[in-house]
């Protein structure tokens, strides 16, 4: 996969393993986009952790692993929102790297 | 608590890792000077001097065939014990861990 | 069964070669695993808290991910008061919460913790 094809007809680069090329090309409509390829309809609850993804990203400069992310989530919105279970139930299989391909974030260096 | 053997393998006229080191060493632990860490024991130098000035009860040792190779090092401080490779390996386990200044 | 106390020794400055960048790997890593893990800023490793431009550096920014540890659950940080001092940085306000230790608080350090890595 090498790009990605929006609703509007606009299409974004991915790199080789379906992560945005570009952290600031990403758009709502490139999350709606990546959650239909993974078959995912997307909540409030989808939309709040994506959003907290991004602002991971820039606070930190690096995509988080399952343990720090749930830990920032709980301390930005609360421990329903952050807590493992709650994000297994969002992005299935493997929370912080599907919901970090959502949010638009390079691909997390180390599979933790 | 937990005693160290700490390990260095460069050029103590090059980098601080000899002195932080031996700043950072405890009573009951032990130092090898290995690679150009070696020169370290060159005599009339102030690497020398140090080590000649440490505890009785911190082990300093060398490994012999990193002394041999540098044959202008042709006298060291009766304080050093000089070890092959068997006896390097025995002091790993003679200390709760290693720290390789690397 | 306890781990075992994991002491990771940082001695480079970010701006020589990726020794600094290599030992936050594993402390993320670490911390990422539950692993106990305690950060000592060592001689150059102090540099690390000083504020750097990146972009010119062409790396990535070390100073921002320095700030993820805790969220990794990497609290102890360190820095040797006398690496700080040689390096005129002595009234340097980091924005990382670090404790300053002195010579002998840094050699007690070494003696508290299990396993050290020095990078």
């Amino acid at each position: 996969m090498s790009s990605l094809d929006l609703a509007d007809g606009s299409t974004l680069a991915l790199d080789k393993d379906g992560f945005l090329a570009d952290f600031n090309q990403w758009s709502p409509a490139a999350a709606q986009a990546l959650a239909q390829l993974e078959g995912l309809a997307l909540s409030e609850a989808h939309w709040q952790v994506i959003h907290l993804q991004r602002q991971f990203y820039a606070t930190f400069e690096l995509a988080p692993a399952m343990r720090p992310l749930v830990k920032f989530i709980a301390q930005q919105a609360g421990p329903e929102l952050g807590n493992s279970l709650r994000l297994n139930q969002l992005f299935p299989g493997s929370p912080a790297k599907l919901s970090a391909r959502l949010a638009g974030l390079p691909k997390p260096n180390n599979c933790l | 608590m937990s005693t160290t053997l700490h390990i260095l393998s460069h050029s103590p006229f090059s980098d601080l890792r000899l002195s932080s080191c031996l700043r950072v060493l405890n009573a009951d632990d032990a130092l090898l000077l290995c690679g150009d860490a070696v020169l370290a024991l060159q005599a009339d130098t102030a690497h020398s001097a140090a080590l000649e000035l440490m505890p009785d009860s911190i082990g300093l040792f060398v490994l012999a065939e990193d002394l041999a190779a540098r044959s202008f090092i042709d006298t060291v401080p009766a304080r050093i014990r000089i070890v092959d490779y068997q006896a390097f390996v025995d002091l790993t386990l003679a200390f709760d861990k290693v720290n390789s200044w690397t | 069964m306890m781990s075992k106390a994991i002491l990771l020794v940082s001695r480079h400055a970010p701006t020589d070669g990726s020794s600094a960048r290599e030992l936050l790997d594993i402390a993320l890593a670490g911390g990422a695993f539950d692993l106990p893990i305690s950060l000592l800023l060592l001689d150059d490793g102090v540099l690390q808290l000083a504020p750097h431009d990146f972009s010119l550096l062409q790396q990535k920014n070390l100073s921002a991910n320095l700030q993820a540890l805790a969220l990794f659950g990497v609290e102890q940080i360190y820095a040797a008061e006398r690496s700080l001092c040689e390096r005129g940085l002595n009234t340097l306000n980091s924005t990382l919460p670090v404790q300053r230790l002195d010579d002998a608080a840094v050699s007690q350090l070494y003696r508290q913790h299990d396993v050290v890595i020095t990078l």
